[in-house]
């Protein structure tokens, strides 16, 4: 049965928006647990030092603490199963030596953050520095400093894979290279990471409120760190302010503000503040991209030869390691394309920077940025529009389920119509360039492997596996439903989705379902929400848990009403047999409160389930997008204008249309941010350049266009309801985009430019090394 | 210590209060209006904006100290507010907010925009909307509540 108005397909209003719209969200920072105390920390100035001592005030016992103080606390390092994969957990506080800026040498508690950082300001910390590793190039350097004294090389993870394409590369007769840089960004919920942590003796629980994507994660890392059973930590994720990624791996903080709370016995709170964040949360994207593409005279793309480079950070975070981007990169880097030969060289390397962390979309976004900037240039190399010759690359319809010469499955769609559906929306809205400035426009088209499956990634070995997802569906006496699942809504509007989702397995009113969320205390066990997973594998528990409501309800009524329980239908909320109607309100209530209407062994096990669920032979679906960025530039100034953008997406069925639109256009603006703006840079020495807003450069409502939208829905033959993952998308394409409309327009010039985010030094700097090259060339030619 | 006496939301206030403590900690802190949120506390992302004798100011840079005598509008301040009654459900219905961080401050700044302008294009729109910060929506539903808004002014 369907339910057109209210169930999956309709774009319904979310719950959520009433209480964040009178301003009555309750998040981290909003939380005041009696006796709080605030805490501040004590962070290195420098990237990379020795810490030989740090003097605190006489009369600050029992207020400042060090690393010394937790010296019980446990590392939870990640695992890995990589051969040669070098894991080094990040310690809550640095003992002896700090790797990078921002990293927690000392903790001082007081009763108001305030007073807190006067704590701070009165410590006496004696570094010495040592030599800084603050780039990729340095980590790489034959001579160059260690950041571990033990290793042989800065290099923490290796991995490979060839296909054998050297017949191909002897005889392709276009060769396209280019180097193709993604610069390091910040994440930057607008709400910071904060944690707030007490002991509740009556619970026999450390209460620990996180803003995390993933509180049974964090409730394991914790457990750990501590040497807690997890039957006694509790994590609450309140209402949260944005994640991308960011709030879905341990932080220090979490440790340490938990091991502060049990060792003095008062409820303390930390919450970021945005220069914490901008420095020690520099942590995301930094790939160098070696591509060698190789094609036939139209371009038709015969095999990939790729050499990745991504800065990891000094230690690896919790679950995901530091290799993770590489890994998830070279997966991926033949994108949505059918290319025979493929040939990946990868490397993880350490810096004195924050380590690196999944941010939305993990790696999609570079590897996207890598293979199609370079499908641009295999299009320039033979002399055709890069749209067609994407249309000849792209797996072909009649192809799917498509087995990628890497190994992954792309179950679905019709990636050429997609991407002609583009170039339809870019031709209905043609432009005119401004006087003296160059117009372009550009395509990226992506295929996203979304709530990545058990068999996708075990062979990485990082802990805390997604495997089945679980939803409880507690039915109510007077007919109204409760679902607690273990994900964590942070703008994903899933109070409305999931109940959607039931509404459309059971026919109720969505306004009689609630959904809790991210509390280990009220849920079954989850994983937490990230990589596009949560409608996939949440939604196809709700539903699961409901089927399992259903039976119970027609099992009620059919003793009710005298007949078969396969004689009872549930239609619109209705329970209905061959002879009579019921609510599911009667139903309910009569098993709970008049049970002797029914007889004695009628639903032994209650009216309260759990539904288990993933995709059908653990294949998590591939949704994809083609997108299109129109953009004026000012050779002069080497400003960027962006002034349309298209993006045309399949994420199989929607359940909510209105809320896919909205995390796609959400993505679209994040993308443009890594493609025109964010950027973290380091100097020579480990410091970080951009430390508030006015050096990282955030894209507004003023530098973004009215982002046009079109959807296909394909749906997945795997998956309940045909759903696809949606939520990070958007942010895929937008750099690659950008700079092939850069590109595009810089052609007159014969500039071209392969670093994102495209500053205006950038662009101009991809504009004098043209002219350099002319002038080069007319030298030559004298 | 310094005495303040302020307005917040048609409620006289008279206290003291330590002179460091900017409004946004004070509104939050003191008064447990915790719909005033912190983004960047220097000013630039735009969340802990709030009507200052009817106009929007940053509370994060703004020191409760020097206050004396003002109106404060929050969030939780527009009980029988025609205009933020129709705001608010323009913004529900154009999905112009996601997790909800940065929506008080956007519809602090969004009820100063359709109060001031009585016409508005797109553009002129995202132009006054440049100094708040959304993460998560990609600014259309919000330009968008706002454009209905102020076309329903002159209808």
């Amino acid at each position: 049965m369907t339910r057109k108005d209210t169930g999956v397909g309709a774009s319904l209003l979310r719950r959520e928006d009433a209480r964040f719209l009178e301003g009555r969200g309750r998040f981290i920072g909003d939380i005041e647990i009696p006796g709080m105390l605030d805490v501040a920390f004590l962070r290195s100035p420098l990237a990379h030092a020795r810490i030989a001592s740090i003097d605190t005030p006489e009369d600050a016992d029992g207020r400042v603490f060090t690393a010394a103080d937790l010296s019980d606390v446990k590392l939870v390092p990640p695992a890995s199963k990589v051969p040669g994969h070098r894991i080094v957990a990040p310690p809550p506080m640095a003992s002896n030596r700090a790797r990078y800026v921002g990293e927690i040498v000392a903790a001082c508690i007081a009763p108001t953050r305030a007073e807190a950082e006067d704590l701070v300001e009165t410590l006496a910390p004696d570094f010495e520095m040592l030599p800084v590793i603050a780039s990729m190039d340095d980590a790489l350097s034959e001579d160059g400093p260690r950041l571990y004294d033990d290793w042989d090389s800065n290099v923490s993870m290796e991995t490979g894979f060839d296909s054998g394409i050297d017949e191909i590369i002897a005889n392709a007769p276009v060769k396209v290279t280019r180097v193709l840089d993604m610069a390091r960004q910040a994440m930057v919920p607008l709400e910071g990471k904060g944690v707030l942590a007490y002991w509740s003796e009556r619970d026999d629980q450390l209460v620990v409120y996180s803003s995390t994507q993933s509180p049974h994660q964090i409730r394991t890392a914790l457990c750990e760190a501590l040497g807690l059973q997890q039957r006694q930590i509790r994590v609450i994720a309140p209402d949260v302010g944005g994640g991308f990624g960011y709030k879905a791996i341990l932080h220090p903080e979490e440790v340490i503000v938990a091991a502060l709370a049990l060792k003095t016995g008062q409820p303390l709170r930390w919450l970021e503040d945005r220069f914490e964040h901008l420095t020690a949360g520099a942590n995301a994207r930094e790939h160098r991209y070696e591509m060698n593409a190789y094609a036939d005279d139209r371009g038709r793309v015969l095999a990939i030869d790729a050499k990745l480079t991504t800065d990891g950070g000094a230690y690896s975070v919790w679950p995901h390691t530091n290799g993770f981007d590489a890994i998830q990169a070279s997966g991926i880097l033949t994108g949505p394309y059918d290319i025979g030969g493929y040939r990946v060289k990868t490397q993880t390397v350490v810096t004195n920077k924050p380590p690196l962390s999944p941010y939305r979309a993990v790696a999609r976004p570079g590897a996207c940025f890598a293979i199609e900037c370079t499908m641009d240039a295999v299009a320039r190399a033979v002399g055709r529009d890069p749209a067609e010759v994407r249309l000849d690359n792209l797996v072909k319809p009649e192809a799917m389920p498509y087995k990628a010469i890497t190994g992954k499955e792309y179950d679905s769609g019709d990636y050429p119509a997609c991407l002609r559906r583009a170039m339809e929306m870019v031709a209905e809205a043609p432009k005119t360039p401004a006087p003296g400035r160059l117009l372009g426009t550009g395509y990226a088209i992506y295929t996203e492997h979304t709530a990545v499956s058990t068999s996708t990634i075990s062979h990485i070995g990082i802990p805390m596996m997604p495997g089945f997802e679980q939803a409880a569906a507690l039915m109510q006496p007077d007919g109204s439903l409760e679902l607690r699942v273990g994900v964590q809504s942070h703008g994903q509007g899933m109070e409305t989705t999931m109940a959607q989702i039931a509404s459309q397995v059971l026919g109720m009113e969505p306004d009689r379902v609630v959904l809790r969320h991210g509390d280990t205390g009220l849920s079954p066990f989850s994983t937490g929400t990230y990589a596009s997973r949560a409608i996939v594998m949440t939604g196809g528990a709700v539903a699961a848990a409901c089927d399992k409501i259903s039976v119970k309800l027609r099992e009620i009524a059919a003793h009710l009403m005298q007949c078969e329980p396969s004689a009872v239908r549930l239609e619109d909320g209705l329970l209905k047999g061959p002879s009579a109607t019921m609510t599911i309100a009667d139903a309910a209530e009569t098993w709970h409160f008049r049970p002797y209407e029914l007889p004695d062994d009628v639903l032994r096990d209650g009216l309260e389930v759990t539904g288990g669920y993933r995709p059908d032979g653990d294949k998590g679906p591939f949704a994809y997008a083609a997108h299109a960025a129109t953009v004026s530039v000012d050779p002069e100034l080497g400003t960027v204008e962006l002034i349309d953008y298209v993006a045309v997406d399949d994420c199989g069925t929607r359940v909510n249309p209105m809320i896919v639109d909205g995390q796609v256009l959400g993505g679209v603006v994040q993308g443009i941010g890594t493609g025109l703006f964010e950027e973290s840079p380091f100097d020579d020495q480990g410091q970080p350049l951009a430390t508030t807003f006015a050096d990282y450069s955030l894209p507004t409502a003023a530098e973004t266009p009215m982002i046009r939208l079109d959807h296909s829905e394909t749906q997945s033959p795997y998956t309940r309801f045909g759903v696809k993952g949606v939520g990070e998308g958007g942010a895929i394409a937008p750099p690659a985009a950008v700079i092939n409309a850069i590109n595009d327009a810089l052609r007159p010039l014969g500039a071209e430019l392969c670093a994102v985010p495209a500053t205006p030094k950038r662009v101009l700097g991809a504009i004098f090394d043209a002219q350099d090259r002319a002038k080069a060339d007319l030298e030559t030619a004298k | 210590m310094t005495t303040l006496s302020l307005t917040v939301n048609g409620r006289q206030v008279n206290t003291e209060i330590d002179p460091r403590v900017n409004l946004a900690d004070f509104l939050r802190d003191r008064l447990s209006l915790k719909g005033t949120h912190l983004g960047c506390e220097h000013g630039a992302c735009g969340a802990c904006t709030v009507l200052m004798d009817g106009m929007p100011i940053r509370s994060c840079i703004t020191m409760a100290a020097s206050c004396e005598g003002v109106e404060i509008t929050t969030v939780e301040g527009y009980d029988d507010d025609p205009l933020m009654a129709r705001l608010r459900e323009a913004f529900r219905e154009e999905h112009a907010l996601q997790c909800g961080y940065c929506t008080p401050g956007m519809l602090a700044t969004a009820y100063d925009i359709v109060s001031r302008m009585d016409r508005a294009d797109e553009n002129e729109i995202r132009a006054e909307l440049a100094g708040c910060v959304c993460r998560c929506t990609g600014y259309r539903g919000i330009v968008r509540a706002i454009e209905r808004c102020i076309a329903e002014k002159s209808a």
